[in-house]
């Protein structure tokens, strides 16, 4: 016999016991030749290139699922950040074409695409402009449409100028969905360093580098690591940090192995496998309830940001030594409203907003999917994004800000959208103000680190 | 597209089974330059790395110990014209673990099909079945 019965049972208790699951097989589509002077015809470019190469993409996916018995959670699609190839439309037009990219999700038959998306870390386009007034429309009257805005990256310094529009925007657009508790806000990410080639929805979009058309996967499993720390027992950091390698490891293969044979099927180039743990409110499958395991009593106690870093840092040495093809976050996710634990830890009052900024230094992706109250004034979100991008900016690291200003709701209150994106509790948010800050405008320039050359 | 010599034989056999009686040298290299020129119009991208060498799976079972357990499992396999490449055994006490090595290159049903008809003899029998194919273990465990 070629395996050993503890490789069998090990693997069979992942799938089967530990929630092993691929999160997401996105495929990422160029959009950069649909652009035409006639709006209908450019939308129908849209519609009809998505179609094309995304029609098949679940059958795939599910072909893929049944052939080894490991579930892929999602299927989705990414484009090219909308305002690139379609940087002469106006708002009312971008709206329009945010509707006929909801038409085609829907006729496809995937739950989100992502990539209504803009980049103005070095300042805006008169396209990015129009993009910015238009998102919160287009959020609230789609359904499967995710956004994103890239404010800042390392070489370039932080476009505090978009940081305020971006605030506004989040603003008004809990202000439209708040009928479904702004639900609006949980599909878009303010970006520091945005990736290229992220699978992960709502941030996911398809750089302008990438090719024709390329098939990204995220592998997950947080379940699979929770059991290897709690079955280790009690060993010291070095040990258990090679527990967590060894597991990441085989996900990490099986994760590539998915990927690619969804590729095969489409026929296109794989991309890469992004090595992230995120979490879903499932019980079991929390990032939350690894950082306990690994010893601290909840997450928020002093501790937990070594601990995570300590396992973010894990899971990227065995994700590099388990693939070439290693990209997008790759990192461990702390989204509050999608995790268990992380929803207790607030609740209970161990977390608060600062001690999940600092955690958010360590990891990927930042504040992520974090309520707070209704009446935040915008220049307190444009604080809050602008010390969460100085992070990314220092450490030459992708941040993100992902926070739901709920409208009516007050801390004590929860918002609930069921499903994937979970249960957030409103989180407390400082009083003192941002405002002589934000509001100055301008450019926070580019530090000491950008000059590499 | 470049074509393997196994992959333009099974091409020219394939039309020569459709044409049956009417089959001849001249209408089969038709129909056979037709296919290769239909499978060239599709977009050619450069094709993912992953190649599957084998179609096997591995089987895995396990229970309470009783008669007739692994006739049942094997009957099924040879029902699905799947063969049988390699099998351990063990029993521990009253419990019984089988791992069997399956190949499935010829096998009738698709690994789903398959799946769901080991998970009615699991049911019957109150056993636990587990079909996963090879590549995942290969993945996983081999460097």
């Amino acid at each position: 016999m070629n395996y050993e019965f503890d490789e069998i049972l090990s693997t069979i208790k992942m799938t089967e016991i530990e929630h092993f699951d691929i999160r997401t097989v996105t495929l990422g589509i160029s959009l950069l030749d649909c652009y035409d002077r006639n709006l209908d015809v450019a939308k129908q470019k849209v519609y009809d290139k998505i179609y094309k190469y995304g029609k098949n993409h679940v059958k795939y996916a599910k072909e893929v699922e049944d052939r080894y018995g490991i579930s892929i959670a999602n299927k989705r699609i990414s484009i090219t950040p909308i305002s690139i190839p379609f940087a002469g439309l106006n708002r009312y037009e971008f709206i329009e074409m945010a509707k006929v990219l909801d038409k085609v999700a829907e006729d496809i038959g995937i739950d989100y695409l992502a990539g209504f998306s803009g980049l103005v870390q070095k300042g805006f386009t008169n396209g990015d402009r129009e993009l910015i007034e238009a998102i919160p429309i287009a959020l609230s009257q789609t359904k499967r449409i995710c956004s994103s805005i890239n404010i800042g990256t390392t070489k370039s310094g932080i476009n505090m100028d978009a940081v305020n529009k971006v605030a506004d925007l989040v603003k008004k657009t809990a202000e439209l969905t708040k009928e479904q508790d702004s639900i609006g806000c949980a599909k878009f990410v303010v970006f520091m360093n945005a990736v290229e080639d992220n699978p992960f929805v709502a941030g996911a979009f398809h750089g302008v580098s990438e090719p024709e058309v390329v098939l990204n996967v995220g592998i997950s499993g947080p379940g699979v690591v929770l059991d290897a720390i709690k079955s280790a027992g009690n060993v010291d950091l070095q040990t258990l940090s090679d527990v967590i390698k060894k597991t990441i490891f085989k996900i990490t293969r099986a994760g590539e192995l998915i990927g690619r044979e969804v590729a095969e099927k489409h026929g296109i180039p794989f991309g890469i496998v992004d090595v992230s743990l995120a979490p879903t409110p499932a019980k079991g499958d929390s990032i939350a309830d690894i950082l306990k395991a690994m010893g601290v009593e909840d997450v928020g106690a002093p501790g937990t940001t070594a601990a995570l870093a300590m396992l973010n840092d894990a899971v990227k040495k065995a994700g590099m030594m388990a693939s070439n093809s290693v990209g997008g976050l790759s990192g461990a996710f702390i989204p509050v409203s999608e995790d268990q634990g992380m929803i207790a830890a607030v609740q209970k009052g161990n977390l608060s907003l600062e001690k999940l900024e600092a955690m958010t230094a360590v990891c990927s992706v930042g504040l992520d999917m974090v309520a707070v109250p209704g009446d935040t004034p915008a220049s307190t979100i444009a604080g809050i994004i602008a010390d969460e991008a100085a992070i990314g900016l220092i450490n030459d690291k992708t941040t993100a800000v992902r926070i739901i200003p709920a409208c009516g709701k007050k801390v004590g209150d929860v918002v609930d959208y069921g499903g994937l994106l979970g249960l957030a509790p409103i989180m407390e948010v400082r009083t003192i103000s941002s405002q002589g800050f934000v509001g100055r405008g301008g450019k926070i320039p580019a530090p000491t680190r950008s000059l590499t050359n | 597209m470049k074509f393997s010599e196994e992959e333009l034989r099974q091409i020219a056999l394939n039309a020569i089974n459709e044409l049956g009686e009417k089959a001849s040298p001249e209408l089969v290299k038709k129909i056979v330059a037709k296919a290769v020129d239909e499978s060239n119009s599709d977009i050619n991208f450069p094709k993912s790395e992953a190649k599957v060498d084998f179609d096997r799976a591995i089987l895995t079972s396990f229970g309470l110990d009783r008669p007739g357990v692994v006739a049942k499992i094997t009957n099924l396999l040879f029902e699905s014209n799947c063969s049988l490449q390699d099998i351990s055994q063990k029993i521990m006490g009253d419990f019984y673990t089988i791992i069997m090595i399956v190949d499935l290159s010829s096998a009738k049903y698709q690994m789903k099909e398959l799946s769901e008809k080991l998970q009615e003899i699991a049911n019957e029998m109150n056993i636990k079945i587990f079909l996963q194919h090879e590549n995942i273990f290969r993945q996983m465990h081999r460097i």
